[in-house]
């Protein structure tokens, strides 16, 4: 029995996904799930949900929904006008929404992937233990309007319409900056001997085929200086290649998991967010680092997040202390 | 050391093998992929091992790379290379339609090999093959190439969709795919039988060390056949 359920009124081109399936690999299967995976845990944690939680991914196209019962929700990732019946409500804050009210999602930019997560979740199938879709397999895929989404629980509005804006301040960590990807020498930089150097020298404009599987750009490409055959081997999210023809390419978290071409670099873990949300057109410059720092900065940027899980935890306990009515007679 | 680790980025390591025994190679990144699997090691993510390659993904918060890499180095150390994958591989027998009617790439593959198409048929449905590992896209079964004279080249512009149960074979590997998805590989037949079971874990019948033939059928075998799920004998 659901809570109610979230009706797509204009689909845009929106999922629901988690931060991927991670018993996929071992079996041929990508990881997928959110590519930008730092806002998708924030949106997720603002709500008071599991970072892994399903939620939607909304990428460039406006997108409206309506729900049946009241409801919380935060939008982070890519900039937006998010409309609570008709109101400008804050990003990167929860937002109380009450039943029949509409959701809008409206001038996606400055990136190109939102995430909206709603406090409870989505009641929706999983395949090895992820709900992220995979188009290969068939599992999962766009929403279409008129669709309904079970809620897997209600929230009534416990405050009043300034809800996060007045009553405290949340700080969700900026993001990057959206131009620089941030890379590692990958394990065949050899192959491509001195032209290896053009990756992080050159700039790159991100072509309109890049997607999910992975993201091409075009500009002056290393060039593989080896010959043979390379037998198939795993491939990580990330990896660099430059495949036959005029585009680099760079897999991200819908990649085959297995490929034969050598990887010249690869992009590293906090990157990864910042290729999700660049856009078509849009120039890149790659930046060498090691290891070390972008562990480093994996693990400051998650560091960062817990501190938010924490405040969103204390606020949550505070508002619970008030009764439910406090909130409804002020708003 | 029976192989090289190397770093692939802050996520990732690709260990190699360095055995001159290919067999006794793929044995240890399979071997490896499942005692560390077993571990359930916190931070390694998963572990996808393929022919002399076994690549192991973490989560750079949760795990180091140097741990990892120590960890996966002690673990070598202990692996017996001997010791066969599957006591009691099982054997899958996989009808072909053969693409004799130019409907695919079979014709232009035994041009490059200077071979008669027939020539080719033969080659690749004689002998059984070992599942060398699960892969893209869609659990696909890895296998060693036929016994042709030079290895196939990949087409030149991929196709954006291949449809599921399409046999290839490209360099010195062949495959059948189970579930339809952009491909760069040759093809040189289909087969009727259906791979993928979404309701099973995994999706794909068979696994590493398990065995795959190959046998020519004609056109209204293929059509009664079609959508069979593929069986161990």
């Amino acid at each position: 029995m659901s809570a109610g359920f979230l009706t797509v009124i204009e689909a845009g081109s929106t999922q629901v996904t988690d931060l991927g399936r991670t018993r996929g690999p071992r079996y041929g299967v990508p990881v997928g799930g959110a590519l930008d995976q730092r806002s998708a845990r924030i949106a997720n944690i603002l709500t008071g949900n599991p970072d892994g939680a399903p939620l939607l991914e909304i990428m460039a196209m406006d997108v409206e929904f309506v729900a049946d019962t009241d409801i919380l929700i935060a939008l982070a990732g890519a900039e937006a006008s998010l409309l609570v019946g008709g109101t400008r409500r804050p990003n990167e804050q929860p937002v109380s929404v009450r039943a029949g009210e509409t959701i809008e999602i409206r001038r996606i930019a400055g990136g190109l992937r939102a995430y909206l997560a709603i406090r409870g979740s989505l009641d929706v199938p999983r395949l090895l233990g992820s709900c992220a879709p995979d188009s290969v397999l068939g599992f999962g895929g766009r929403l279409i309007a008129g669709q309904r989404i079970p809620l897997r629980r209600a929230t009534p509005p416990i405050v009043n319409e300034h809800f996060g804006a007045e009553l405290y301040r949340l700080n969700v960590p900026p993001r990057p900056d959206a131009t620089t990807v941030d890379a590692t020498d990958g394990p065949d930089i050899a192959d491509f001997a001195n032209t290896a150097a053009r990756l992080y020298g050159e700039p790159y404009v991100v072509s309109p085929t890049s997607n999910h599987i992975g993201l091409r750009m075009t500009g002056v490409l290393p060039e593989r200086q080896v010959q043979g055959e390379v037998l198939s081997r795993g491939v990580p999210v990330g990896a660099v290649e430059v495949p036959p023809g005029t585009e680099l390419l760079v897999l991200h978290r819908g990649r085959g998991v297995t490929a034969g071409y050598p990887v010249l670099a690869v992009v590293t873990t906090a990157s990864l967010d910042v290729l999700a949300q660049a856009r078509p057109g849009q120039t890149l410059r790659f930046r060498r680092v090691s290891e070390a720092y972008a562990s480093e900065r994996a693990r400051a940027e998650r560091a960062a997040l817990d501190a938010l899980r924490l405040r969103v935890q204390s606020v949550f306990t505070a508002l619970d202390a008030f009764p439910t009515s406090f909130g409804r007679t002020l708003s | 050391m029976s192989a090289t680790i190397a770093v692939s980025g802050n996520a990732a390591l690709r260990v190699s093998s360095t055995l001159a025994d290919r067999e006794a190679g793929w044995r240890l990144v399979h071997h490896l992929a499942r005692f560390i699997d077993d571990a359930r090691v916190p931070g390694i993510a998963c572990v996808i091992p393929t022919y002399d390659a076994a690549l192991i993904e973490i989560d750079p918060v949760e795990a180091s790379l140097e741990r990892v890499r120590s960890y996966v180095e002690s673990v070598l150390e202990r692996i017996d290379v001997g010791r066969p994958l599957t006591e009691t591989p099982r054997l899958f027998d996989v009808p072909v339609l053969y693409d004799l009617d130019g409907e695919l790439d079979l014709a232009m593959i035994a041009e490059a090999q200077g071979l008669r198409p027939t020539e080719i048929v033969r080659l690749h449905s004689e002998p059984t093959y070992v599942v060398r590992c699960l892969g893209a896209p869609g659990g696909s079964p890895m296998l060693d190439g036929p016994a042709f004279p030079a290895p196939v080249p990949r087409l030149s512009s991929p196709r954006a969709s291949v449809p599921q149960g399409v046999v290839s074979v490209a360099g010195r590997q062949a495959t059948i795919t189970p579930a339809a998805a952009p491909g760069g590989w040759p093809l040189i037949g289909r087969t009727p039988l259906v791979l993928l079971d979404l309701d099973a874990e995994p999706f794909v019948p068979y696994e590493p060390g398990d065995l795959i033939r190959f046998h020519a059928i004609e056109r209204d075998e293929y059509d009664a056949l079609l959508g069979t799920r593929m069986v161990a004998a």
